[in-house]
């Protein structure tokens, strides 16, 4: 099993290497731009599997670290990708996520190299239902703010070229302006709802954190946590009030995904670092 | 296949004063069909009339002149004199063979267009044969080289980019939209100007379906003509110039009111009543009403106003003979300011209608003509260049039809006929041979070559009779359906290549 596990781990960020090719050359040589990919749904699968069994030998479910979350975000966001390309039938930004999928995953596999399968969870985690309560709905704003940081990023781009009156490749390659507007706002709406949950719940887990009842001390670690992941919801707050009271324009959102998403990112190499 | 020809004129070879003397309508081709179907000289026939070409593919009777057939019968239906029909004889050309194939090919494949790549060739084709077919002058050969064609126009339009892009101002400004907007329905269009340039944008805006159209002049009355008349549009009639066929060119073949030239821009862009009515008047305009939005609607505005007009507005084309900027910054900056939507605003006047400034808001995405003319150059360079790709499927499929037409030829389907029978007489024997003595078997070898013999024998002659003395079409047929009846193409190992499925006709 921890042959397997070792295998699976090193394969998962060359599957998505392979995929992000293939959709690459849909990109730039306009192939096969219309359809689906048999390629993403197998990848996903031993994605799944891969964390099945991680599951398994750990004897706990892979929410516990900074690497396990990358890995689970990893997941989610090509499950969610691939939901988009079965709905759409367009491939034509799947290079995009997947490159953001490709560097999380390898950023979990270099992370979880080495590590044994029987490594024991957090206190917290292991024991506490709020951890719980905590990581999952943060796992989902995780992937929905990350999707939306990689189409704000293609909204951005977009509106540049268009405005400037480039007729290049993006011009030829990108849906168009106003979906990739809709959709940084549907998926940032979601991330921040999620991300309101998972930031309510962790006061909670913050003073239940040991078996005993006795509040967790505020290490770097956290203190790193509370300020990113406080700066984060303010910003993801602010655009989204600004376009429901205010209207804001979608470009403004979308600045507002990335950035976003740059400090939420802050935040977890924060929390691996102080790890 | 040295039969079929083709004779025609076309852009290539004929201005336009010659090409309108044989541009025929549907009705005016019916009747011409129905005079060769009733005549000797052509076995099967069919036209394709369009703005750009007028071509007659024919299977003719030996000795037959497809040529004059096309000149005395044009000439009968339009009552007009065949002799002063065509001065210059050089304005034909002709086709046989293989040749004529590929330049139907060629033709459905949009190949030999006026606008390379363009999407409509290939329906005209498709009505073209259809009225043959009403009229009976398309007989197994016309209907086999049609669907083959149908295919190529399809293979090349599916596997080539040979159509991709607009190659036309007002399509270029549809395209734009496109880039920004995710679907027009819904959206709400603001013209200024009631010039034929405002117009050909509404009609191709409308096509692509855009739900509501104010339509802003200096005079009120011309603005509320033209809103009128994008409710009552119709069709043209198919053969005459406009917007309906791309093959004659983004204008339909009039005048462009694009035109590089600022005076004639500014003269076609604000008076709609002093235009030619040919080819640029909504009356020839492409769109019945079931080609409009199901639920368009439209309004006339004054230009005093057009500054809230503009703010309502999802997309603003503007083209008036104005020698002012109408749309101006400091009327419009403090409200566009707020827009929390994307504002596309099209500029196709010269002098330009829309100050420069209201480019620099933000959601405001302004063009002017020549990002219109730059977006259409890179289009059609595009194409130029899927032309080889292009080609290449054109000569693929010649070859293919080629194989599969001398697959129906005489000799191979009676050899094949031969060998298959010969195949089965030799299985049954050796499978039941052994329940009879070495006599027996001797006496049943010779019956049953005698029986296969006398089997074949009716439909040999028949095949011989129709390669001798029957039309080509009859002889296709004929080793058609035997090859068909006896599965012959599962036997012959030279690939006569696959048929094409059968279209639904328009």
């Amino acid at each position: 099993m921890a042959t397997l596990l070792t295998v699976l781990n090193a394969l998962l960020p060359l599957l998505y290497l392979a995929l992000l090719v293939d959709y690459g050359a849909t990109f730039f040589l306009q192939r096969r731009v219309r359809g689906r990919s048999p390629w993403l749904v197998g990848c996903i699968a031993v994605h799944a599997a891969f964390l099945v069994l991680w599951t398994i030998q750990a004897r706990r479910p892979p929410v516990a670290n900074s690497e396990d979350i990358l890995s689970v975000v990893a997941l989610a966001t090509a499950a969610l990708y691939l939901a988009v390309e079965l709905k759409s039938r367009d491939r034509r930004t799947g290079a995009f996520v997947l490159l953001l999928v490709f560097f999380f995953q390898y950023a979990a596999s270099i992370l979880l190299a080495g590590k044994s399968g029987g490594a024991e969870a957090p206190a917290e985690v292991k024991r506490s239902v709020w951890g719980g309560l905590h990581v999952m709905p943060a796992l989902v704003a995780y992937t929905a703010l990350g999707f939306a940081a990689v189409y704000g990023l293609l909204h951005i781009l977009a509106q540049r070229e268009l405005r400037g009156r480039r007729y290049g490749l993006l011009f030829d390659r990108l849906p168009p302006l106003e979906s990739l507007g809709r959709m940084t706002w549907h998926v940032l709406l979601v991330g921040f709802v999620f991300m309101t949950i998972s930031i309510a719940v962790s006061p909670l887990l913050f003073w239940h954190g040991q078996a005993g009842g006795a509040a967790e001390a505020v290490t770097a670690k956290v203190l790193a946590k509370i300020i990113t992941g406080s700066v984060a919801w303010v910003l993801y707050a602010a655009a989204v009030l600004g376009r429901w009271l205010g209207k804001w324009s979608p470009v403004r959102v979308s600045w507002i995904a990335v950035i976003g998403f740059v400090v939420v990112m802050a935040l977890i190499v924060a929390s691996v670092l102080l790890s | 296949m040295q039969r079929l020809s083709v004779i025609g004129l076309s852009h290539r070879t004929a201005p336009v004063a010659m090409r309108e003397r044989f541009a025929l309508s549907p009705e005016q081709t019916a009747r011409l069909l129905a005079r060769l179907h009733a005549g000797p000289a052509l076995e099967e026939a069919l036209l394709l009339s369009t703005c750009n070409r007028t071509e007659l593919y024919a299977v003719a009777a030996p000795h037959a002149d497809p040529a004059d057939c096309l000149l005395q019968n044009v000439a009968r239906v339009k009552a007009a004199d065949a002799a002063s029909l065509v001065p210059d004889p050089a304005v034909f050309y002709r086709r046989a063979g293989a040749d004529a194939v590929r330049h139907l090919f060629r033709v459905a494949a949009s190949l030999d267009s006026q606008i390379v790549g363009e999407r409509e060739i290939l329906g005209q084709v498709k009505r073209a044969y259809r009225l043959a077919v009403e009229a009976r002058t398309a007989g197994f050969f016309i209907n086999k080289l049609l669907h083959w064609a149908f295919r190529v126009g399809k293979r090349v339009q599916a596997e080539t980019d040979l159509g991709r892009g607009s190659a036309g101002v007002a399509p270029a400004a549809v395209e734009l939209a496109a880039h920004i907007f995710s679907s027009l329905a819904g959206k709400t269009v603001l013209l200024v100007g009631a010039g034929a340039t405002a117009e050909n944008a509404a009609r191709a805006l409308l096509r692509a379906g855009a739900g509501h159209l104010i339509v802003a002049n200096r005079t009120l009355y011309r603005a509320e003509e033209l809103a009128q008349q994008l409710r009552e549009t119709r069709n043209p009639e198919p053969g005459q110039c406009g917007m309906r066929s791309a093959e004659c060119g983004v204008n339909g073949g009039a005048p462009g009111p694009f035109s590089r030239d600022p005076t004639r821009a500014s003269q076609r862009s604000g008076d709609a009543a002093s235009q030619s009515s040919k080819g640029s008047g909504l009356r020839g305009a492409g769109l019945t009403r079931a080609e409009l939005a199901t639920d368009v609607t439209t309004e006339a505005i004054g230009l005093e106003d057009l500054a809230p007009a503009v703010m309502r507005a999802d997309l603003v084309i503007t083209s008036t003979a104005s020698d002012e900027p109408v749309l101006k910054y400091e009327d419009l900056a403090p409200t566009l300011v707020r827009l929390d939507h994307p504002l596309v605003i099209i500029d196709i006047a010269v002098p330009r209608d829309v100050d420069l400034r209201i480019g620099r808001v933000p959601n405001v995405f302004l063009y002017n003509l020549d990002d219109l003319d730059r977006l259409v150059a890179r289009n059609i360079e595009r194409r130029l260049k899927e032309i080889p790709r292009a080609e290449a499927i054109v000569d693929y499929e010649v070859g293919r039809f080629q194989r599969w037409l001398d697959s129906r030829e005489v000799v191979p389907t009676i050899r094949l006929l031969q060998e298959h029978f010969a195949r089965l007489r030799t299985e049954e024997l050796r499978q039941h041979g052994p329940a009879f003595t070495s006599t027996e078997r001797e006496q049943l070898a010779r019956f049953t070559e005698h029986l296969c013999g006398r089997i074949l024998h009716g439909p040999i002659a028949l095949l011989r009779e129709s390669a001798e003395t029957g039309s080509l079409s009859e002889g296709l047929a004929i080793a058609d359906a035997i090859r068909r009846m006896f599965n012959l193409d599962a036997l012959d190992d030279t690939d006569p290549g696959d048929e094409p499925p059968s279209e639904d006709l328009p």
